[in-house]
Parts: structure tokens; C-alpha cells; sequence
């Protein structure tokens, strides 16, 4: 599903003649199988954070390959990366990312938008993904209206609802308090089971990693050998 | 994405900030209906001309003035009057012989001082001259008169001539012939002067048969008698001189007959500038109106060229605003791009989207702009003329249009505003897409 291959990054700072280069990751090599929930942790500054942002697509790796579901993604150009990421992965990030001035249905229906599927069948999927979060009733509220825990799941829904077979979770309950993380990690693994979705969740709670069929941890931008399952 | 969904996003995004986008609709409104009203007045005259032109029932004629010969400029005679009727797509040759003297024409205590000329009737009738009343003539000793003959004839039985005429030096109606003068037969006067040199004067009865028409021009006067050429003819015999001249007389009267007033009309408007180049190959002096027209559009379309130009630059500087309003929008929303994008959104949507604001907001000005322009011009069609006449006491033409809004200055005033509008929008929209994800998402940007 997910193969990481030899992958490093290093970030560049200060200016043109005077660049210092700053190693992010070295040399990871990962396989993530299908259905797996696999849970990244690490300290701050570890390097997760840069391993799930080079997954998705966000910035381009200094070295190695990811492939996913066959297609060396590190080879896609930025307007091809972003159609792959509309079609295979869905995104839940820490601070929710929801546009303010979109109601919890708009934010939910923009993928199916950008995707170009009319708008009665996007209505369908729309409420039955709100319904499957929830959130029906919300559904015209905006974000600032919502609790942390309602965005997230508005989030969720937005990341569900192109049926991806790959969610990548940045520090998903990090705005959570407990009782509402509990709920949430429930819910991660009740569509794990019942849709088959892969998860790939960074995050340093052990609470949350727990759900992880495994547990990786990064270590100064190394992957630990001997990963273990909790 | 869909087109509709774009629409709908563009709509969205406007709504967010609406004083903004109302500020820079206005600027580009202005700066389009500045355009179109500067460039309406070279359309407006031009109309005005080419009307005026048009009006004068003489587009498919021309005008032969003479013909230039190894001696020099030599007048129109009998023989050039028979080739020229022999060009392709000449319908006819019509011309004027003048009689060279006064003549009088008078009835019952009316009489009348005018000019008299031989024409062609046949060659009239060809080219499409119509009459007001009455027929062409079918006798020799009939003729065609002018339109106001009737009204300048005036009595001569009355002493106190200075009460026969109106303020505006015209005929009081109460003086004026009374009777229909077609068929009426009029005394013409003809004078010679005999080997003596004294003067002589003959009667020569002649009918009117027809009216012409009213000439194209409310401030021409046609008081002129047409007559036959046979009638001139015998005028020539018993003045003995060419075109009825009051001097010794003559015996070589045809050699030295002349024709003025030589025109030669074509079937349609498309064949007068191959009919007056042919006729310039052959060296005769021509003036048509079409030919002038040409030039008319020349110098109009360069004028317009111009004026639109420096139109073009009032729709700059509003591109200046849309330039600016599009970059606080890439700037404001960039954290919502930085969502769009890592959910999914194509950089190439993102930017069609920018674009479609951009020209939405051009198209709206030049509609606004338009509106504004129509209603500019319509309120100076009014108001010129008014000024005209009251601060210089001209009075203009009827119909005249100091401004003219046509289809084609409309959408060339769009086509520039929309092309500007778009090239000031590509910058902020290319900068849209290249937003970095992380960046907008931690609200960096």
C-alpha cells in the first residue's frame, strides 16, 4: 500500500551562498500494508511531522521514494500529486483546517467539488457522510460554531467523504480534550474495520498510538529498529 | 471542478469583501465608459458625414469635371459624352448645356430671371432622376423646371417691389403664381446680338411638362429650366453662337460647343471606384462621392484607432485596482488555498478560479461601463446642440450626432477591458497557486 524507500530530508536555511543544511530524516524504509493503522511516534522535532507532510505530498523528499498503491508519487509533478491525493488520500490534521467561512456541509462537500461530481449526488454523499460523523444536524453550522470534537469529526467527514483508502492523521486529538479523544480513537477504528481504510496517525500520546496495529517510533529523524506493537 | 462550481466559488468570493470589489467595478466602469464616450465622437461625426454624404442621392455617380489631354485640360465635348457611354457599367451620361445668357421666362403678368440649360431627357430618365410632378418631356418645346420655379415667379404688374418679399428675402405667398403650371405655356426670351451689335429679342413658347424633385438640401434654391437639346439647338441658330452666347456671331458654332455638369452614373455603389479608376485610366478629371467616402473612413478609423487608444489607457489604470484587489484577495484567502490544495485542489483550478474573479469583475465594469457611456452619450446628443445654438447661433443638421455608441465600439471596449483585466489578474492568480500548503495552513503566509 505504502512503501517508503531509502527516504531523507534535509531542510535549507539562510540565504543564497550562505545556506546551512539541516537533516530532517535519514534513510527510512517502511511498508505500511492495507487496513493497517500504523501510529508514528516520536518527540518534537523528531521528524514525523516531515515524514507524513513528504507522504502527502507537501514538500518534495531530498532523497529515496514513497510509493503508493503502485505510483512513485516522489515522480508526480505538484497539479498530479494533487489530483492523487484527491483520489487516494484523505487528510485529518491537528488544528481541524476547516475554511471558516464555509458551513460544516461546504467544508465536507469541497473535495466532492473538486472532483467535479454533480451536485444531487454530492448532496447524497455529503449528508451521508455527515450522518455517518454525526453531524447531520450541524450541517449548517460554521466551524466557529462547532466544539473541537464536532470539527474534528467535520474533518473526518471531509477526509471520508471521497471514500480514500488512505487517511493520514497529524496529530489528530492534539485539540481534544480525553473524553472526546476517546470517542474519536473509537471512531478511527470503528472505519478501519468496517471501510478497510488505512491509517497512518503522527502523534506522541501513547493513548492515541495505542490504536495502532503498529507503533513506529522516529528518532532524530531515524526510524527505530524493532518498532513494536502495543 | 465544474464550471458552475467555479461561478458559485468566484460568487462566494466576492461577497466576502464587497465594498472592495464594488470600488474596483466603479474604477473599471469609469475607466470603460471613459473609452467608449471618447471614441463615440469619431463615431457619432463620422455617421453624421457619411448621413450627410449619403443624403445627397449621389453615391453612384460621378462627376467628370474634363478630360487631360498632350494641350492640356480640355472641357467635355459631344464626342467624350458618346465614349463615355460606351465604358462597362456606365447606366448613363447625363450633362448640362448652359445656355450663356439670361433668360426670362414669363406668363400672364408673372415672369421669372433663371438659368437654362439643355439636358439629355432620355439619359436623365435612365440614371434614375425622378420627378416631383408631371412627366419628362416628349416634345421638343417642352420642359422640365425646378422645384421653387412656381414660387420666384413674380408679379409684374406692382410698383412697390420691396413689399413682395418676406424678411427672409422670399416671395410672400400672397404674391406667388396661384395657378398649376404644368402644361401652362410660358414665354422664353432668348436675346441676340446681331452683326451690328445691337441687341435682339425673340419669344420662344415652351410647356412645362414635369417638377423636379426638391434638392437634398433644405438651403438649395431650384429655379432652373431644363430644356431640350434641339431647343438649345435652335437657340444656337438664332444667336449664331455656341450655348446661346450674346456676342458677335459664330460660324463654328459645334466645334466650339462645350458640356458642363457631365455626370455618369453605374448601376450600384459597388462599381463607382473601378468605374472612376477606369475613367481616370482614361484621363478624364473625375469626382464621386463614393471615392471621398473612401477617404472619409480613412481618416475616421485612424481617428477612432486613436481615441481608443487613449481609452485604453483610463481601462490601465483601473487594472491597477483589479490588480491590487486580486492580490489582497490571494493574500486574505491563502490559508483557505493552503486547505484547497491539500485536500486536492489542482493548482490549475485555483488559478482559473482568481482568473474568473478578475475577468467577472472586468465584465461587470464594462457592463456598468456601457450602461454609463449610453447614457453620457445620449445626454450630449442632447445637450451640444443646444449649446451650439445658443452660444454661436449655428443651427446643426437635423439628425446631427456629435456622439455614436455602435455595436462595434461596444465590444471592442469590452474585449479590452476583459483582455485587461485578465493580464492583471494572471499575476495574483499565478501567485495563488504557487502558495506553499504548510505554510498558509500555519498561517504564514
Amino acid at each position: 500500500m505504502i512503501q517508503i524507500k531509502d527516504l531523507s530530508h534535509h531542510f535549507e536555511l539562510g540565504k543564497k551562498g550562505s545556506k546551512t543544511s539541516i537533516p530532517v530524516l535519514h534513510n527510512i524504509s517502511l511498508t505500511i500494508d492495507k487496513k493497517e493503522i500504523v501510529a508514528i511516534v516520536g518527540k518534537s522535532g523528531s521528524g514525523k511531522s516531515t515524514l507524513l507532510n513528504l507522504i502527502g505530498g507537501f514538500m518534495r523528499p531530498s532523497k529515496g521514494d514513497i510509493w503508493i498503491d503502485e505510483t512513485n508519487v516522489t515522480k508526480l509533478n505538484e497539479a498530479g500529486f494533487a489530483d492523487f491525493r484527491l483520489n487516494h488520500i484523505g487528510f485529518i490534521f491537528q488544528n481541524f483546517q476547516l475554511i471558516p467561512s464555509m458551513t460544516a456541509y461546504q467544508n465536507v462537500e469541497l473535495p466532492l467539488i473538486l472532483k467535479g461530481i454533480d451536485e444531487r449526488k454530492r448532496t447524497e454523499i455529503t449528508k451521508k457522510t455527515l450522518k455517518r460523523v454525526g453531524l447531520l444536524d450541524y450541517h449548517e453550522h460554521y466551524p466557529s460554531e462547532l466544539s473541537g470534537g464536532q470539527q474534528q469529526r467535520v474533518s473526518i467527514a471531509r477526509a471520508l467523504v471521497l471514500n480514500p483508502p488512505i487517511i493520514l492523521a497529524d496529530e489528530p486529538t492534539g485539540s481534544l480534550d480525553s473524553e472526546t479523544e476517546a470517542d474519536l480513537l473509537g471512531f478511527i477504528q470503528q472505519l478501519n474495520q468496517e471501510l478497510g481504510i488505512t491509517f497512518l496517525i503522527i502523534t506522541h500520546d501513547d493513548e492515541v498510538a495505542s490504536i495502532g496495529n503498529r507503533v513506529i517510533e522516529i528518532r532524530d529523524g531515524w526510524l527505530m529498529e524493532g518498532s513494536v506493537s502495543l | 471542478m465544474r464550471i458552475r462550481d467555479q461561478f458559485r466559488f468566484v460568487k462566494q468570493n466576492m461577497k466576502k469583501n464587497k465594498m472592495r470589489v464594488f470600488m474596483t467595478v466603479l474604477a473599471t466602469a469609469m475607466g470603460c465608459a471613459f473609452l467608449i464616450v471618447i471614441a463615440s465622437v469619431p463615431f457619432g461625426l463620422h455617421q453624421t458625414f457619411v448621413k450627410d454624404l449619403l443624403q445627397q442621392d449621389t453615391i453612384n455617380e460621378i462627376n467628370v469635371q474634363g478630360i487631360e489631354t498632350d494641350e492640356g485640360y480640355q472641357p467635355i465635348t459631344e464626342k467624350d459624352i458618346k465614349n463615355l457611354r460606351q465604358f462597362k457599367n456606365v447606366k448613363a451620361v447625363t450633362f448640362k448645356s448652359y445656355i450663356e445668357q439670361p433668360t426670362t421666362f414669363s406668363i400672364d403678368n408673372y415672369k421669372l430671371e433663371t438659368g437654362a440649360m439643355a439636358v439629355d431627357f432620355n439619359a436623365e430618365r435612365n440614371a434614375g432622376i425622378s420627378l416631383e410632378d408631371g412627366t419628362f418631356p416628349s416634345k421638343e418645346n417642352e420642359v422640365l423646371v425646378g422645384y421653387h420655379f412656381a414660387t420666384q415667379l413674380f408679379p409684374t404688374d406692382t410698383d412697390k417691389e420691396e413689399e413682395l418679399y418676406n424678411e427672409k428675402g422670399k416671395l410672400k405667398e400672397a404674391y406667388q403664381y396661384q395657378k398649376e403650371i404644368i402644361g401652362q405655356t410660358f414665354q422664353m426670351t432668348v436675346t441676340r446680338m446681331n452683326k451690328d451689335g445691337e441687341e435682339e429679342t425673340k419669344e420662344i413658347p415652351i410647356t412645362i411638362a414635369g417638377i423636379m424633385e426638391e434638392p437634398a438640401r433644405d438651403w438649395m434654391m431650384d429655379t432652373e429650366v431644363r430644356i431640350s437639346e434641339s431647343l438649345l439647338h435652335d437657340i444656337e441658330q438664332y444667336t449664331g453662337t455656341p450655348n446661346g452666347q450674346i456676342t458677335i456671331p459664330n460660324e463654328n458654332i459645334e466645334n466650339e460647343k462645350h458640356y458642363a455638369n457631365i455626370t455618369v452614373y453605374s448601376y450600384s455603389l459597388e462599381q463607382v471606384q473601378t468605374l472612376t479608376e477606369k475613367l481616370e485610366d482614361n484621363n478624364y478629371l473625375v469626382y464621386s462621392v463614393a471615392s471621398s467616402l473612401n477617404q472619409l473612413n480613412m481618416i475616421f478609423t485612424i481617428a477612432k484607432a486613436g481615441l481608443i487608444f487613449i481609452g485604453t489607457i483610463a481601462i490601465l489604470i483601473a487594472s491597477i485596482g483589479i490588480y491590487n484587489t486580486m492580490t489582497m484577495a490571494v493574500t486574505e484567502r491563502a490559508p483557505d488555498i493552503g486547505i484547497m490544495k491539500a485536500i486536492g485542489a489542482n493548482p490549475k483550478v485555483i488559478k482559473r478560479i482568481f482568473l474568473l474573479e478578475s475577468s467577472y469583475i472586468g465584465l461587470l465594469g464594462a457592463v456598468i461601463g456601457t450602461i454609463i457611456a449610453y447614457m453620457i452619450s445620449l445626454f450630449v446628443n442632447f445637450v451640444i446642440p443646444i449649446i451650439i445654438q445658443s452660444a454661436f447661433q449655428e443651427e446643426l443638421p437635423e439628425g446631427f450626432k456629435f456622439s455614436a455608441i455602435p455595436a462595434t465600439l461596444v465590444i471592442i471596449a469590452i474585449a479590452i477591458c476583459l483582455i485587461v483585466t485578465i493580464i492583471s489578474g494572471s499575476r495574483p492568480a499565478k501567485k495563488a497557486t504557487r502558495i506553499d500548503i504548510l505554510k498558509a495552513m500555519r498561517r504564514e503566509i
